[in-house]
């Protein structure tokens, strides 16, 4: 499948580098230098050109902040973003995820990086319509969100019921990072955006029961100052 | 200190006491010695009442006296008429004789009053300069100078002393003691500019009834003093020159004062100066080594591309990834620094698991970590810490960095999380060559590196330790290096714990 990939980024050399890097990938580049630029590739893509799959868009553009654009294609239509940023304003980073954002990545990084979280954006197309992930299996976890259920080398293992919406909030979005002001929301309840040490009650239980090494967590990760994430699935339906 | 008075209406009754038993004694000698001896006593009594006088009162009691004298003792008793020529000459000669004792006692008085008054300035000016005898800064008796010029001319002073010379007097942060009024404020500030004095005796406004003086040091006025109505009476004495002198101190000491805060300035500057460029210094220099080496094997690749085998192609496009993510590690860690001095720096903070940061961090170094040398372990049940998050993984993750760049690549490097009973403690501990205990300290100053073979062979900036030091500072945290019993080091940084929050109901 070709993938067409929107790519805003204002900076000459780095906007090659990562051009050429996806075409090798065999995605085709719409490459823009601006938010003018990216305007324009988006409305021509919505008249009939080929359409946008996936946006990678820099923050701080030249004519204008990433961000109202974001806000303004999430708006319209539900093409998945990935921001690239220099890193230095969390606090920006938090909003435009909360925004609608599907993942981050800070400069610099790795080619590598950039199309994993490509791929997991795209698997996560359209999920935000069609019901949630079912079942995610990494190694010998397995986890059954329709059927309630958690198994771990084969055997069952018994969630409460908050520790299973927290996990499943998480395997809806999996390889993606998951807030913790969205993980609140939709675990909690609008009430608990601030109650963060919920949080790291219950995902402490859940490492407790889930990790072979709770303190070395291999499966779900903390994104310091953002949120959580759990590794991509070997097999998500 | 108080200014004598010439005359009050209290000190008068010693004269009145001394006519009393003078008329007393006239009359008790009365008939018992010639008039002559009656009129010596009259004389002394005169003499020694003009003590306590003021000169037109003795006068004019030596005038009453010797009239009584004439009316009681000299004959015809009881009246004014004088019967013998030598009587006549006689109390002529008295009233002479005493109005001369008077006026030379007087004149005596006068002169001793102002020798007390002249020693009482000379102490006040003597105290005013030991005062202003190496106090940080003179501004701050402004008060002291107020009141005392207050008391010295007895007219409610008020003064004006700007912040810097030259800076205008309605500068905000000029300093403003007592002036009531709009006119009184402009009477200092042209004082101020002119820098003389304005006001009666001074050949400026001389119908003004205040006077105005400045506060003058090397012919500048570096501040000024108004004291309202002391008006004519203070021309031609010598009142004014004294509160000039003790305003000339102060203008000597606020001059002192602004050249010592100059050279300060100076000072401050160039070591400022100094230590921006050894900064820029430093880190240009960290930054040409691994520059050099993304250099020379991109240029590498570019020109010798044709004679490359596969695997030289790899490791040199693997040292350019590697140097280049030293770079940004060194630039994240030197932004990171000089965020962390700056004034108002603002920390994000929430609750945070020590369990989940270590987590976090192992996370991150095994992603670089290829022997997976790191051990991680984490106390059950430890308190939340209240911290931002990003900075203590930066701090974790420096010290894990240069853990695993100092020791074997063998030996194990392990980050621990435990509570101790001052606080929660993260620890990342290594089997490396260790710290000598003499850069214990120093070891934590930004840019500076040890000058032992080990660290001069592996690439760094000396900013990773600098940095985790502002981060445990920030954090109210202490940051130490130890020794450890079979060699290596252990960086143990304690954090404070706050009270902690609701659990979820």
């Amino acid at each position: 499948m070709t993938v067409q990939v929107l790519l805003v980024e204002d900076d000459r050399e780095l906007r090659e580098t990562l051009r050429e890097a996806l075409v090798v990938e065999g995605h085709r580049v719409l490459a823009a230098a601006s938010l003018a630029d990216a305007r324009a590739l988006s409305e021509h893509a919505g008249r009939g050109g080929a359409d946008i799959d996936i946006v990678v868009l820099d923050l701080a553009l030249p004519d204008g902040d990433g961000e109202a654009w974001l806000s303004e294609c999430r708006r319209s239509r539900n093409t998945p973003t990935i921001v690239i940023s220099a890193g230095a304003d969390e606090r920006r980073k938090i909003r435009l995820l909360d925004a609608g954002a599907d993942d981050y990545l800070v400069k610099p990084f790795g080619i590598g990086e950039l199309l994993a979280r490509i791929r997991v954006a795209l698997r996560h197309r359209g999920r935000a319509l069609a019901p949630a992930v079912i079942r995610w299996r990494r190694g010998a976890l397995l986890v059954d969100v329709a059927a309630h259920r958690v198994n771990r080398d084969g055997h069952e293992v018994h969630l409460t019921p908050t520790e299973f919406a927290l996990l499943a909030r998480l395997v809806r979005s999996a390889g993606q990072v998951v807030t913790h002001r969205r993980l609140l929301t939709d675990v909690w309840g609008a009430d608990a955006v601030e109650q963060t040490q919920y949080l790291r009650l219950y995902m402490g239980q859940l490492r407790a029961k889930l990790e072979d090494e709770p303190a070395a967590p291999r499966t779900l990760l903390t994104e310091p100052g953002i949120g959580y994430r759990i590794v991509e699935g070997d097999e998500t339906d | 200190m108080k200014t004598p008075q010439p005359s009050s209406p209290l000190s008068h009754w010693p004269a009145a006491l001394v006519w009393f038993v003078g008329w007393a004694v006239l009359f008790a000698l009365d008939g018992r010695v010639d008039l002559a001896n009656q009129a010596l006593v009259l004389v002394a009594t005169a003499a020694v009442t003009a003590l306590w006088l003021p000169g037109w009162g003795s006068a004019l009691a030596a005038v009453a006296a010797v009239a009584g004298f004439n009316w009681a003792f000299v004959p015809p008793r009881y009246s004014f008429s004088v019967d013998l020529k030598q009587h006549a000459l006689m109390l002529v000669t008295m009233l002479v004789v005493v109005w001369t004792v008077a006026a030379l006692v007087t004149r005596q008085r006068h002169l001793a009053m102002l020798a007390d008054l002249q020693a009482q300035r000379e102490a006040r000016l003597r105290t005013w300069a030991d005062t202003l005898r190496d106090v940080p800064d003179p501004r701050a008796h402004a008060g002291a100078l107020q009141s005392m010029l207050t008391e010295a001319s007895g007219a409610p002073a008020a003064l004006l002393i700007p912040d810097r010379p030259g800076t205008a007097a309605d500068d905000p942060a000029a300093l403003l003691v007592g002036a009531r009024d709009a006119s009184q404020r402009a009477g200092l500030a042209l004082c101020l500019r002119e820098g003389r004095a304005l006001g009666p005796g001074s050949g400026r406004f001389e119908q003004q009834t205040d006077v105005y003086l400045p506060l003058r040091a090397r012919g500048h006025g570096l501040g000024a003093v108004v004291l309202p109505g002391l008006g004519r009476s203070a021309v031609g004495d010598t009142l004014v020159p004294h509160l000039q002198a003790l305003c000339d101190q102060m203008g000597e000491a606020l001059h002192r004062w602004h050249g010592e805060q100059e050279s300060q300035r100076l000072h401050d500057e160039a070591r400022d100066q100094a230590t921006r460029n050894a900064l820029l210094a430093a880190i240009a220099h960290d930054h040409r080594t691994p520059l050099a080496t993304i250099l020379g094997a991109a240029s590498s690749l570019i020109e010798q591309d044709g004679r490359l085998g596969d695997p030289q192609r790899r490791r040199l496009a693997q040292s350019i990834a590697d140097e280049a993510t030293r770079l940004a590690r060194l630039t994240n860690n030197t932004l990171q620094l000089a965020r962390l001095d700056a004034p108002g720096m603002q920390l994000r903070c929430d609750w945070e698991s020590a369990e989940e940061l270590v987590g976090a961090a192992l996370e991150r170094a095994r992603r670089r970590d290829v022997q997976q040398r790191l051990v991680a372990s984490v106390e059950a049940g430890l308190p939340l810490l209240w911290c931002d998050a990003t900075l203590l993984s930066q701090l974790l993750d420096n010290l894990v960095d240069n853990a695993l760049k100092y020791s074997p690549a063998d030996a194990p490097v392990t980050i621990s999380a435990c509570r101790t009973d001052k606080g929660l403690m993260l620890t990342v501990r290594d089997r490396g060559l260790g710290v000598p205990s003499a850069w214990h300290e120093r070891i934590f100053e930004p840019f500076w590196r040890g000058d032992r073979p080990a660290e001069a062979t592996q690439p760094g900036a000396g900013v990773g330790l600098a940095v985790c030091r502002a981060i445990a500072r920030v954090h109210g945290a202490v940051l130490r290096v130890r020794a450890r019993n079979q060699g290596g080091s252990a960086f143990e940084c304690l954090l404070p714990i706050h009270p902690q929050p609701e659990p979820p109901t």
